[in-house]
């Protein structure tokens, strides 16, 4: 096991910058994300960890080593990648031995090894098959099994369940975390997916255009987004943003008869700031709708018009708007809303969010 | 019930319509198919008839079959030696042309290699130049060695002019296998020899063996070097020897010609249908995705 520490990570690939001043910290034992969109430099990161990019600039720190310039072999790592990459023409058996082999590990270690592993991943019976005769979550696993067998400091992981199905996915997802349970093995985990990243890791690690954006526990990431971009990339269906104007501890919007108060220590923030506009940022689950006849207790009520209801059989997404504003709110199975109906809905104020109308800074948290 | 009838002659005449192409196209295949086998057939055919049946009707079929233009073709030419040698020059040819473009092949494909449009034109250029142009420079380096009239002379020849080739289908080949499974052997600790001895090489067979395959057709073909750079018979290849063909023994005898003619065709076509499956790709199934 290892920490892995980047320090000040420059990649830049001919003159254009991809990640710039990187700094990241995964102390021994950690499951850690990095997430975000197609392009947000996670997996140059992760690749470069392995070293199979170049470092630019800056220094990058195994287990407090200074491994910026080693080939992979000698960072003590092993890597799982999206497409598996399992070695074709070589049996499940071969696959999994060939790092030991390499290090001229004695013949009957490597069997013994060998069989360990493929019994806890549950390969066992299939060593002597030949990669394409395996389907798709036996492959990931034979995958899995390679980075394993030589009890690498740190596993790297490049969306080892992409090309898996839904259902497999979320088998393979719990998995994964009891086996980091297991071997307490420091892991960088590279996903596009949000609900992966929260449910897998003790930290996450958004980043997007090459700039680490916030690295927390995913409850910190979740409730308390340092900025816009992190509130909406975290959680499904995305966080909702409103435009208000603030004044005298409300925001406020005069056409559609929007006037929220602000609950304390937040109206205390924005009060030192003294912003004119903000971003209210409200999670789906924050917006209730009122039941009809009956006014909620807080000055938090609003009309909305329903746009569309999706019912999911465990809860019901409820598609609404007020003038501009467009939002979703998360009902109960049992909401029986219709279409085109306006009715009152409460916001959750306690939880609300307020970002910078022109950085997405996260006003409350960096006042 | 009327509107049907109605429909029918309409959408027989839309289906026909709509096959058309199929079967034009299916009989312009058949038509060059005739175009191509016909003369093989009639080879076939000429060769086990005997020259008086061959002169009474040289498009009819054969009267009474008869394998004895084989036998006298065989034992007259030599066939046995003709064909070793034959065997010899492309097989080892083929190989050597192999083995002489792997690594270059390996190198343009995965690395930086500094001028590579330069090195990609010299290899077009090889593959374009007439054999004729490279005759006499050829024999002067073959005569400065003391190779000329030698069997190693001419398995050198072979290797070297069908390198380009090689290098060129081989690159191309190379370039296919995922580069993952290359990062995942060095995540593995492999070196980049071990990468190519024990990743690229085997992953490699099937770009080896087409290659090797046209290479060894190309030899078993070829005449010119064998003519120019041999001058004893104990070396001469299968064209070389089937020369004699040519000469006032045979001049008037159909059947004999066309014997010698499909014996030297069988072991191409014998590798042909060894290496047929061979060939068919499906070798890096499994190793991406699932």
């Amino acid at each position: 096991m290892a920490a892995v520490e980047l320090v000040n990570v420059d990649k830049r690939f001919g003159g254009h910058q991809v990640i710039a001043k990187l700094n990241l910290d995964i102390a021994d034992g950690e499951f850690a994300v990095l997430v975000g969109p197609s392009g947000c430099g996670k997996s140059t990161t992760l690749q470069m960890v392995a070293g199979l990019e170049s470092i630019s600039g800056g220094q990058l720190l195994i287990g407090g080593r200074d491994v910026t310039d080693l080939p992979p072999k000698d960072r003590d790592i092993s890597m799982v990648f999206q497409s598996y990459a399992l070695f074709p023409h070589m049996t499940v058996r071969d696959n999994i031995a060939y790092g030991l082999k390499l290090r001229k590990v004695p013949k009957d270690d490597i069997a013994r090894q060998v069989g360990e592993v493929a019994q806890r991943l549950q390969i066992d019976k299939f060593l002597d098959r030949l990669p394409k005769a395996l389907s798709g979550g036996q492959r990931q696993r034979v995958a899995l099994a390679r980075a394993v067998v030589r009890r690498p400091g740190v596993f790297l992981m490049d969306e080892p369940l992409s090309n898996l199905d839904a259902k497999l996915r979320v088998e393979a997802r719990s998995f994964l975390v009891k086996m980091h349970h297991e071997l307490r093995t420091t892991t960088i985990y590279v996903t596009h997916d949000q609900a992966e990243a929260m449910t897998m890791g003790s930290k996450v690690v958004v980043m997007n255009e090459g700039v680490i954006q916030q690295a927390a526990a995913p409850l910190t990431v979740y409730n308390a987004p340092v900025n816009r971009f992190v509130a909406g990339f975290i959680g499904s269906p995305a966080m909702n943003f409103i435009e208000l104007d603030y004044a005298d501890g409300h925001v406020i919007d005069i056409g559609c008869k929007i006037r929220l108060a602000v609950p304390e220590p937040a109206r205390a923030a924005l009060d030192r700031r003294a912003p004119s506009r903000v971003v209210m940022g409200v999670r789906p689950e924050h917006i209730h709708a009122v039941a009809r006849g009956e006014h909620s207790p807080a000055a938090s009520e609003t009309r909305w018009t329903v746009d569309v209801t999706q019912h999911l059989g465990h809860g019901t997404l409820l598609d609404i708007r007020t003038g501009p504003h467009h939002a979703v709110a998360r009902a109960g199975a049992d909401d029986d809303s219709r279409d085109g109906e306006e009715r009152s809905f409460s916001i959750d104020m306690d939880k609300v969010h307020f970002f910078d109308v022109t950085s997405g800074a996260n006003l409350i948290l960096n006042s | 019930m009327t509107e049907l009838s109605m429909r029918r002659p309409a959408s027989r005449s839309v289906r026909i319509w709509h096959l058309l192409p199929k079967i034009s196209g299916t009989v312009f295949a058949l038509l060059i198919a005739v175009v191509w086998l016909g003369p093989i057939l009639l080879m076939v055919m000429t060769s086990i008839k005997s020259n008086a049946d061959f002169l009474a009707g040289p498009f009819s079929l054969p009267t009474s079959p008869t394998f004895k233009p084989y036998v006298d073709v065989w034992s007259g030419l030599g066939f046995d030696h003709l064909l070793w040698n034959s065997l010899v020059y492309a097989s080892l040819g083929s190989a050597l042309a192999v083995l002489l473009g792997l690594v270059p092949a390996f190198a343009l494909a995965r690395f930086p290699v500094p001028g590579k449009k330069l090195i990609f034109g010299v290899l077009l250029t090889g593959l374009m130049l007439p054999q004729q142009t490279v005759l006499i420079p050829l024999y002067d380096t073959l005569r400065a060695m003391h190779l000329l009239d030698t069997r190693i002379g001419l398995i050198i020849v072979h290797g070297v002019y069908g390198m380009p080739m090689q290098v060129l289908a081989l690159r191309a080949f190379m370039t296919t296998i995922p580069r993952e499974i290359e990062k995942a052997a060095h995540l593995e600790g492999a070196s980049d020899w071990q990468v190519f001895w024990q990743m690229i090489l085997p992953l490699s067979l099937p770009g080896i063996l087409v290659g090797y395959t046209l290479n060894f057709i190309a030899i078993w073909k070829e005449f010119v070097f064998g003519l120019v750079f041999l001058n004893s018979e104990a070396n001469f290849p299968l064209t070389v020897g089937m020369l004699k063909l040519n000469s006032d023994r045979y001049i008037s005898v159909f059947n004999l010609p066309a014997a010698g003619l499909v014996i030297s065709q069988i072991p191409i076509a014998i590798l042909f249908l060894l290496m047929y499956r061979k060939l068919s790709g499906g070798n890096f199934v499994g190793a991406v995705k699932g």
